[in-house]
């Protein structure tokens, strides 16, 4: 009896001592190293950059949620007013109106959003070039991430000037210095010019929404545009033959309705037109969220009239904005003043930036929403990243600038006028005849900081605004990423 | 009788069946009582009964009396009588009386109808038998810091879980009750908090079989004989990379052999809101609107009390039915449990049965003991949580409930803004909301326990524990939610009236099922080896043991159903398709192992010097690629010098012992599975290549050298007894650091993808001391006064935050762990507590308030004088160190009193020396919503418009002192109930007052250590609740 119990004792011991097998169980997901060695892997890494390309909470993406980089280069402009409401709505604790007044500081919730989401994005990008060069994968795949690598860069640069500057992620904090912005200037022009032709030059279709030829020329011109600001040297001459690019060879052209129905339906809807609009962002509400843009200006009742869910009340544009509008120009019917379904009647003028009327300011329908919606925290209208008609004055501008052939300058000009149903202009072409033609075609796409900084108009006082300090062309590090690598030196001024 | 009882029991769904319940519940006990009265009296052939007595004649309840040779016996009732059938055969046979701590009587019956005896108490085995990790010692060998707590310790009333019955019996074991919310349990921390992310909750062993705090939700409170609570490190170290957060033991009653008992107890309470908001009512808000100069466009004609409407009288009732017995070779206990709960806001509830089994069995003459348990319960919970409150209160009184006319016919008849952004009526919300679980738990467990020769044992334990959940939410139109209404899209074409009908008739509701399962096995092999060699004696285990853990389930949730009612819960296929989203259905698998080697020595010399040795080595898969494996071990003695020849002249000091201990354990509750290693995972959805395909995404920053938390106690201690036991009590200090802290750590972005990474840096300080007291006032046979007590001190202290990892020097400090609650303050400035090198766990760091300007905003004042308030959450020169949201002290008087057949129990407790962050009031202060928002009443006083910055002027001291619980007992005198042994009749009343100058509803507010303790940011109500208890054994 004891032996056979001793023996049964030696070997259940001998079945436990046997579980020491220590290895996870991986369900759900895959280590990196392997799934990035599949070629699934190698093609999901680029598209997962165009997941940060769309808008979300928290700040991530080029436009369609709020507080990120569509509100730093929107809210801080002459273009849209977010004022605190009689009833106290968007008072958040003045944020808004720090944005629209030029007194933010480091802290700023938008400006660390923005920043950590442009490197994060970045540290995807640099994942997909490694692991396509690495596969050696299609040309124009590489050259795809290089060109979003870029376009990521030129929007930290035009924001903030010097930045920590990066290809390769197996690096530690010190070695990636706060690089000049002339610098990365230099690395996204070269850059581009050496991957923008290896791109596509299909438009629609498996490349709606995704950087092609066109696109990359596209970033060009508005890199050259602003060389000035950037690096104190005039690139006009560069800007217009990048412009020309795309005119003489994308084959785009205006979409000649665009604002026929503007404030009855969305300008800019479901799909954009590949007629005119060369870069999309792709907004679906159910499966690649998000854009608020058309519900944060709407006043709830009209919104809940419309689609049965209240708006958000929030942005609107001061009536100076809106005077410049001619009333034959059929842009100006995408702003939304007097009265309206749901029982609103919109105020077009703004008796205050702190205690604003709830229904003061006109509202924009740019991106009225279209459907899928996601009751009233997302609309499926796409976003415009760039189109035809920004190329067209453009290179209307640099020609102005370099002082060109006026009359190719108007003619440029004069098709944008013309499909807004206005009459050629005749006279001299003035720089401050582009810069509101600007203003009034391409209001709400994320283009009026960098233009207005152009311009000089940026930082001077204007309604509702004191003149701001030179140090607001640039925002400040943020104070959290200067507290986690205090090597970077602040923006002058902060 | 089971059958009886279950047919008295009235359907338990729906608000109406509920509430019969609660009144019937007594009807039901009654109906019992009068079954077993006729039903279980036998003709009797003869009967053998007397009085127990121990030392001083005192009567010894519980002494076991069996018929030697047979399985004919009985125990004692709380008089120390029994009572005994025996047939005439066995009328010259020999009465066996046994209790523990007394040595065993005999006494041969000889034809004696009364036999009474006086047992003598065993000098050596008087002290208690604890439970300890993988074993039992005698109380006077322990050489660590245990807390040991049995049934006669145990708080009365409606418990609901078993912390609540120890909730201010131990010292340093801080039990905290956040509101009264059905189905929710306390948290327990055992000297204060050590971990930030790595889990703060102890280890809970039940008869052996280990889990999580929801373990103890499955254990009915009145089936626990006794709970032993492990605190200092020497004690712990046995649990290895599991111990650091201490350990609770938890063992459950079990049969004995003798005759067959049923024993009954049951509670019923009721409950009311202890405190409620200071509010304004409908014609003072319509006063101060006017005052204010606001348009009355606001108002809605109504006159409404909003809280009222979403709150009720609670109610908890407990049935417990318990049958035991036992032969000489075969002993069991089954109970059925019901805790059923009616939360203060409506459709809150909690129901919970337990049904559960234990039996022994000894075999191959007495060497084999097989104890076997079963487990099985199932909880059923209705969720409306604090949420509800801080709703209610935020509506303006001047709102109706319900409108004539509503604005959306989906909505049914409840009134909402039209002007309102998102407006959620709360009366819908609550009544009309779907949101529960249930929750099948089951587990079991065998145990053999071979004994190989005198003193050697070898114990194979094996213990399995599934735990299912069911969670259902149903969102109708008329929660007046909006995202759940008027799904999908109108035509651009239609117009008007047809545009309003079509928008009407559009989908609404979402339905959300979940299931989740968990799957938890373990093994152990014991070898134990005690012996007595003259003055020394050894006891020596050696451990294998194996465990894991199996987590999986899925969620599918779907948007837009033409009928809205909750039975798409039951058919969400016929959900609007084209309303799917990416997110709407998700599955999951993860899982852990832990394999480990232990062992401990206990040494003991002429019971003078104690010693004790543990060692355990843990192997998880949780750890880092570089770090698999981890040692664990402690050392700690004793010193009884009581025993010496030198104090046996003293005879007014009993007992004196001196205890010292230091250990090392391990935390790795915070480490989930997978997080050592770079994962790609779903990251929704993305649009490329034409269409929108799944999204693969490096999810979160790897760290393969990623580990366990290392925690080093000391602990020294004193246990004595004077007066021949009448006053008894233990001190204990204890020093603790945790080290490789571990912690979301702030990383440069760039390079990091993301602005965190889980490593292990810094340092936790944890110390204090701890005393209980207890004094025998008065102790004679009809009267009896106990004084006892406690008081823990605690300081825990954040030491290092900085550090490096991998060569990149990390610089954390300032870290903000409690945020926002305050309406209008930017994300910016929010900032609340944070965790500081140097300061306490979770201090407050705040901007100081300097009063209000005539604008109504917030004066700050400018600490360092630059003339600007510099914004920001961090390091920060215009904010200052306010106070600690961690007690300093806590303490609790727990005196106890007896006359003849009454006693009287209490628990006073308290805590001081910390601070609370009144964010509910300063959110319900800003009078720049006046006009959206209701207020209280105090903030016309503090007219302050806008809130801009988290200040001081919302902190406040937490300190309290509650009277938790006061019971009155009555024991019935049972000799003419025939078949009724015992009868105890209670009358509890729980929370009757609380003293504090803390303005919020209730004081006690987590305490737990995690990011966001300390802040009021509202709560469930506490209730004050009056409970009857009656318990009865047959």
């Amino acid at each position: 009896m004891k032996k056979i119990f001793y023996s049964a004792l030696i070997f259940a011991s001998a079945f436990f001592v046997g579980c020491t097998d220590l290895d996870e169980g991986i369900y759900g997901q895959q280590v990196a190293d392997d799934f990035y060695a599949t070629e699934a892997g190698v093609n999901a890494a680029l598209a997962n950059i165009y997941n940060e390309v769309r808008g979300d909470w928290n700040g991530k993406g080029i436009a369609g949620a709020d507080r990120g980089w569509f509100d730093l280069n929107e809210s801080s402009t002459d273009e849209m007013l977010i004022p605190r409401r009689a009833d106290g709505a968007w008072d958040d604790n003045g944020i808004w109106r720090a944005m629209y007044q030029h007194t933010w500081t480091g802290s700023q919730e938008f400006i660390g959003n923005t920043w950590n989401w442009l490197y994060r994005s970045i540290f995807k990008a640099n994942l997909a070039v490694e692991l396509l060069t690495k596969a050696n994968a299609d040309p124009a795949r590489i050259a795809e991430a290089k060109v979003l690598r870029a376009y990521f860069y030129y929007m930290l640069m035009d924001g903030w000037g010097d930045v920590p500057f990066y290809t390769e992620n197996n690096v530690t904090v010190d070695q990636i210095p706060q690089t000049p912005r002339a610098e990365v200037f230099k690395f996204i022009e070269s850059e581009l010019k050496s991957n923008v032709d290896l791109l596509t030059t299909a438009k629609g279709g498996q490349f709606y929404g995704r950087f092609n030829k066109w696109a990359g020329y596209a970033l060009l011109g508005k890199l050259y545009l602003n060389a000035q600001v950037y690096t104190g040297t005039q690139r006009w001459a560069d800007a217009i033959a990048a412009s020309d690019k795309v005119i003489n060879e994308g084959g785009f052209s205006l979409v000649p309705t665009l604002y026929d129905n503007a404030g009855a339906q969305a300008i800019f809807g479901d799909r954009l037109p590949d007629q005119e609009v060369i870069l999309a962002v792709y907004v679906d509400a159910l499966t690649a969220p998000r854009n608020i843009i058309g519900i944060r200006t709407l006043h709830g009742p009209h919104a809940n009239a419309l689609f049965g869910f209240s708006g958000w009340n929030g942005a609107t544009v001061h009536q100076d904005f809106i005077n410049k509008y001619d009333d034959a120009d059929k842009r100006k019917d995408q702003w939304f003043i007097g009265p309206q379904p749901g029982g609103v009647s919109y105020n077009l003028n703004i008796s205050s930036i702190d205690n604003a009327g709830i229904t003061d300011g006109a509202r924009n329908a740019k991106y009225l929403p279209v459907a899928p919606f996601v009751g009233n925290e997302s609309t499926s209208n796409d976003f415009p990243v760039y189109r035809y008609a920004d190329i067209l004055l453009t290179k209307a501008e640099a020609l102005l600038r370099s002082n060109g052939d006026q009359a190719t300058a108007r003619a440029l000009v004069n098709q944008v006028r013309n499909r807004a149903g206005l009459a050629n202009l005749t006279g001299t072409l003035t720089l401050n005849e582009i810069y509101d033609e600007r203003g009034r075609e391409l209001v709400w796409e994320g283009h009026r900081r960098q233009d207005m900084i152009r311009f000089g108009t940026f930082t001077a006082a204007r309604a509702f605004k004191a003149a701001s300090a030179d140090k607001y062309k640039l925002f400040p590090i943020p104070a959290e990423a200067i507290s986690n690598n205090p090597t970077l030196k602040q923006n002058p001024g902060y | 009788m089971f059958k009886l009882l279950l047919k008295n029991l009235p359907p338990s769904h729906g608000p109406q069946g509920k509430r019969l319940f609660q009144k019937s519940s007594f009807l039901v006990v009654a109906t019992v009582f009068l079954f077993l009265c006729s039903g279980l009296v036998q003709a009797q052939q003869r009967n053998v009964s007397g009085t127990v007595t121990g030392e001083g004649n005192s009567p010894l309840p519980g002494v076991t009396v069996v018929l030697k040779g047979t399985t004919n016996g009985t125990s004692t009732d709380a008089e120390g009588r029994y009572s005994l059938t025996v047939t005439d055969a066995q009328a010259n046979g020999t009465l066996v009386f046994s209790y523990i701590g007394y040595l065993s009587k005999e006494v041969a019956l000889a034809g004696q109808s009364t036999v009474n005896v006086n047992l003598a108490s065993d000098a050596k085995a008087l002290d208690e038998i604890i439970v300890v990790g993988y074993g039992t010692q005698n109380k006077r060998d322990v050489t660590g810091s245990v807390a040991s707590l049995d049934e006669k310790d145990f708080n009365a009333g409606p418990i609901t879980n078993p912390l609540q019955q120890i909730n201010g019996r131990a010292a340093g074991v801080n039990i905290n009750q956040v509101g009264s919310e059905p189905g929710q349990a306390p948290s327990i921390r055992i000297r204060g908090i050590t971990s930030l992310i790595g889990g703060n909750d102890p280890l809970v062993v039940v008869d052996g079989i280990q889990g999580d705090l929801n373990l103890l939700k499955q254990i009915p409170p009145s089936e626990i004989a006794s709970m032993e609570i492990l605190k200092d490190a020497s004690a712990t170290a046995i649990y290895g990379s599991r111990g650091a957060a201490g350990v609770v033991l938890v063992t459950t009653k079990k049969g004995k052999i003798g005759e067959t008992s049923i024993e009954y107890s049951g509670v019923a309470s009721i409950e009311t809101i202890a405190k409620n908001y200071d509010l304004l009512n409908a014609s003072e808000y319509r006063a101060a609107a006017t005052a204010r100069g606001i348009e009355n466009s606001y108002d809605f004609g109504g006159d409404t009390d909003w809280v009222d409407a979403i709150t009720r009288r609670g109610y908890t009732t407990t049935h417990n039915l318990a049958v035991s017995g036992g032969t000489e070779n075969f002993s069991y206990r089954t109970s059925l449990t019901g805790i059923l709960q009616q939360g203060i806001i409506k459709k809150s509830n909690s129901e919970n049965y337990i049904a559960r089994f234990q039996g022994t069995q000894s075999a191959f003459k007495d060497k084999l003991a097989l104890t076997f348990n079963l487990n099985t319960s199932l909880l059923t919970n209705d969720f409306n949580n604090g949420g509800r409150i801080g709703e209610a209160i935020n509506r303006r009184p001047t709102d109706p409930i319900y409108v004539e006319n509503p604005l959306n016919k989906d909505t049914g008849p409840y009134f909402i803004d039209p002007n309102g952004f998102n407006y959620l009526n709360p009366v819908a919300r609550t009544n009309e909301i779907v949101d529960g679980d249930r929750t099948n738990n089951l587990f079991g467990s065998l145990r053999a326990e071979y004994t190989i020769f005198n003193g050697l044992t070898a114990t194979g334990f094996g213990s399995w524990r599934k735990t299912d959940r069911e969670y259902q939410n149903y969102i109708s139109a008329r929660t007046t939610q909006e995202n759940a209404r008027n799904l999908g899209v109108v035509p651009a074409n239609l117009t008007g009236a047809e545009r309003d009908l079509y928008i009407q008739n559009l989908p609404d509701g979402i339905a959300t099922r979940e299931l989740n399962s968990s799957d938890e096995k373990l093994f152990n092999f014991i070898l134990n080896y005690k012996k007595d060699f003259g003055n020394h004696s050894i006891d020596v285990i050696g451990v294998n043991e194996w465990q894991q853990q199996v987590y999986n389930g899925f969620r599918a949730s779907a948007r837009g159903f033409t009928v809205d009612s909750e039975n798409n819960l039951s058919t969400l296929q016929s959900s609007d398709p084209t309303l799917f989203q990416a997110g709407n259905i998700t599955s999951y698998k993860s899982d852990r192992t832990l394999a480990s080697f232990l062992g401990r020595v206990n040494y003991s010399f002429m019971d003078k010097y104690m010693l004790s040795a543990s060692f355990r080595r843990d192997g998880s898969s949780v750890f880092g690629a570089n770090n698999k494996w981890a040692n664990f071990y402690s050392f700690s003695g004793a010193w009884r010098v009581s025993e010496e020849a030198f104090m046996s002249g003293l005879d007014v000091m009993n007992d004196l012992k001196f205890r010292v201990g230091y250990g090392e354990t391990g935390n790795q509750q915070g480490l989930g599975p997978l997080n050592s290693v770079r994962l790609v995972n779903n990251d929704g959805t993305v649009f490329f290549g034409g269409s929108v395909i799944p999204n693969f995404s490096i999810t979160q920053n790897e760290n393969r050298d990623l580990r366990w938390e290392v925690k080093k106690m000391y602990n020294a201690g004193i246990d004595f007894g004077f007066f021949e036991g009448k006053l008894s009590g233990t001190l204990d200090g204890y020093y603790g650091l945790t080290s490789d802290l571990l912690f979301d750590y702030a990383v440069p972005q760039p390079p990091y993808p993301f602005g965190t990474i889980k490593a292990n840096i810094g340092e936790i300080m944890n110390k204090g001391l701890e005393a209980s007291l207890s004094y025998a006032l008065i102790d004679k046979e009809n009267v009896g006064v106990t004084l006892a007590g406690n008081v823990a001190t605690t300081k825990t202290e954040v030491k290092e935050l900085s550090g490096s990892l991998n060569g990149l020097p990390l610089e954390t400090d300032y870290v903000v762990w409690a945020s926002g609650g305050t309406t209008g303050v930017a994300s910016t400035n929010n900032a609340i507590s944070h965790l500081i090198i140097g300061q306490s766990l979770g201090t407050f760091y705040l901007f100081k308030h300097a009063g209000v300007d005539a604008n109504g905003n917030q004066i700050i004042d400018d600490l360092n004088g630059d003339g600007i308030i510099s914004d920001g959450n961090r390091e920060n020169p215009d904010r200052y160190v306010a106070g600690q949201a961690l007690p300093k002290f806590t303490w609790a008087f727990t005196p106890s009193a007896r006359y003849k057949s009454f006693d009287l129990n209490m628990v006073l407790r308290g805590a001081h020396g910390h601070k609370i962050f009144n964010a509910r009031r300063a959110t319900m202060s800003a009078l720049g919503s006046f006009g959206q928002t209701n207020m209280l009443k105090s903030a016309l006083e503090d007219g302050i418009n806008n809130l801009t910055y988290a200040t001081d002027y919302w902190l406040e001291d937490g300190d309290f002192a509650r009277l938790e619980n006061l019971t009155l007992g009555y024991n019935v005198n049972t000799t003419k109930f025939g078949a009724i042994k015992n009868l105890r009749l209670s009358f509890t009343a729980n929370n009757l007052f609380v003293i504090t100058d803390y303005s919020g509803i209730d004081p006690e507010l987590s305490t737990s250590g995690g990011s966001g303790f300390g802040v009021d940011y509202g709560i469930y109500p506490r209730t004050r609740s009056f409970a009857l208890g009656i318990n009865a054994t047959f």
